[in-house]
């Protein structure tokens, strides 16, 4: 539970201009406003956090770029975030997180499937999406160490019909190379999300039906209207 | 769509229906330790019903609304609402002990209010003043009172007992009722609600499509996102306990 020292040291969004401060009321604001900065990283220490948002940062300006280029169709667009996608996420942990426990339930013929169905489940339904979202910036908010060793990059859409929304992505650091391992939409996480959508089939089904459920929405995308 | 502004007379009963419902929370989320969601019976068939209103009545007119609407009109309406908004953030944020929220938000307002034309137009943002989007059930769970077992209502969709509580005192926060005739807020309600409904009518049909179960994907959604606009997600360390455990 929160102090009442608390609101002091909550970060508020810099006015840019100071042209808020004009207004009288806002004088209150201002002892919050000067005690912000962006948590400041320091790139001494073994662990090293600036990589993990370096991740990020790169992989939101490749999107970006190519989702601003007018000379690619729209399946052009598709193919080269996927695999900008396919480079920096961690679809094989991801898909893992999502089971849970019912991993162990699967097969090893069942777990190859069900890997390759879900990276194609994930680019049907949002690769599609995105590309329809293109006049924004991307904002990189901090980061944060959490208790793992996983790091979370905090970002927030700047413009268009968006504007405002966060997104969270948590990076995992394997062999070296961080790689994104969840993204949380203005704080829903999509392994939760889907890992109690996969557990209800699952519970009912069985493996099986879970990755039958998986081939029927493939074969039908979402961003195929 | 339901009139959940009542009119000044309304608010004795708002009151006592509010306390009633707090009370009920509290037992009703001992029980549900275990189950997340001990009333899925019930709230599966008010998700099917609201599935077909949206299917056969909502979603269309939404379409229709989107569809006369340029985008922009639809956007500046939103805008207005969200500021008609502003004296539940601002209650609510002073509920919360959120001092320096509680006057940005009344910077927003005078601002939106005055240079935006009515909240029409939002120049605060611009300026780096953001909105904290606070709500009295917010306030209960900032305090420590739980959400409560997962609750669909008719036509509003997820919610709490908790969230029932907060929108049922808010309503006294909103200015409008007390000077207007009972079907302005009924009206006022229902074009906001009808409003968001077409703005997000795109994101809505994607979801659905692509759901192994929407509702389930819907459930997961609001719990999430209720938790984390209680926690204020920047300043926490959010506890997501076995979410992250790679099972060997």
């Amino acid at each position: 539970m929160a102090t009442f020292t608390n609101w002091m040291s909550r970060k508020t969004p810099i006015p840019r201009f100071g042209v808020a401060l004009t207004v009288g009321v806002l004088l209150l604001s201002i002892p919050a406003a000067s005690a912000v900065s962006e948590p400041k990283v320091s790139t001494s220490g073994s662990q090293s956090p600036l990589d993990a948002r370096g991740v990020v940062e790169k992989t939101v300006q490749e999107v970006l770029v190519i989702m601003r280029n007018p000379s690619l169709s729209q399946q052009e667009r598709l193919t080269s975030i996927e695999q900008i996608v396919y480079g920096k996420f961690d679809l094989t942990t991801m898909s893992r997180l999502v089971l849970a426990r019912n991993w162990q339930r699967f097969s090893k013929e069942q777990q190859v499937e069900y890997v390759s169905l879900f990276k194609q489940y994930l680019s049907n339904n949002y690769g599609g999406r995105l590309s329809r979202y293109d006049e924004f910036e991307v904002n990189i908010k901090g980061d944060r160490s959490e208790s793992n060793g996983h790091v979370t990059v905090r970002t927030a859409i700047v413009g268009g019909q968006f504007e405002g929304a966060e997104l969270d992505y948590r990076l995992r650091n394997a062999d070296g190379s961080w790689k994104v391992i969840d993204v949380k939409i203005e704080g829903i996480s999509m392994v939760s999300n889907l890992r109690d959508q996969f557990k209800e089939v699952v519970s009912s089904g069985g493996p099986e039906l879970l990755l039958e459920k998986l081939r029927e929405k493939n074969a039908a995308p979402a961003s195929a209207d | 769509m339901t009139n959940d502004r009542p009119s000044n007379a309304n608010h004795l009963v708002a009151t006592i229906a509010a306390l009633a419902c707090l009370l009920f929370a509290g037992i009703a989320s001992a029980e549900a330790e275990e189950n997340k969601d001990p009333w899925e019976r019930f709230n599966r068939g008010i998700f099917r019903f609201n599935e077909g209103a949206d299917r056969y009545v909502v979603g269309p007119v939404a379409k229709g609304w989107d569809f006369i609407l340029p985008d922009e009109v639809e956007l500046a309406l939103g805008r207005l609402f969200d500021n008609a908004r502003f004296p539940i953030r601002f209650i609510n944020n002073l509920l919360q002990e959120k001092l320096v929220y509680a006057v940005e938000d009344l910077g927003r307002f005078v601002i939106n209010t005055s240079i935006g034309l009515g909240g029409l137009f939002d120049p605060a943002t611009e300026l780096g003043l953001k909105a904290h989007d606070e709500d009295f059930g917010q306030t209960l769970g900032y305090w420590g009172v739980p959400p409560g077992p997962y609750l669909v209502l008719p036509l509003l969709g997820p919610s709490s007992p908790r969230h029932v509580v907060g929108r049922v005192a808010d309503s006294a926060a909103a200015v409008y009722p007390y000077f207007t005739m009972f079907w302005v807020p009924a009206l006022v309600t229902s074009t906001d609600l009808l409003n968001s409904r077409s703005l997000y009518d795109e994101t809505l049909t994607a979801e659905r499509k692509s759901a192994l179960d929407f509702y389930v994907f819907q459930r997961n959604a609001y719990t999430q996102y209720r938790e984390d606009q209680v926690l204020d997600k920047e300043d926490s360390e959010s506890d997501d306990g076995d979410l992250y455990e790679l099972d060997e």
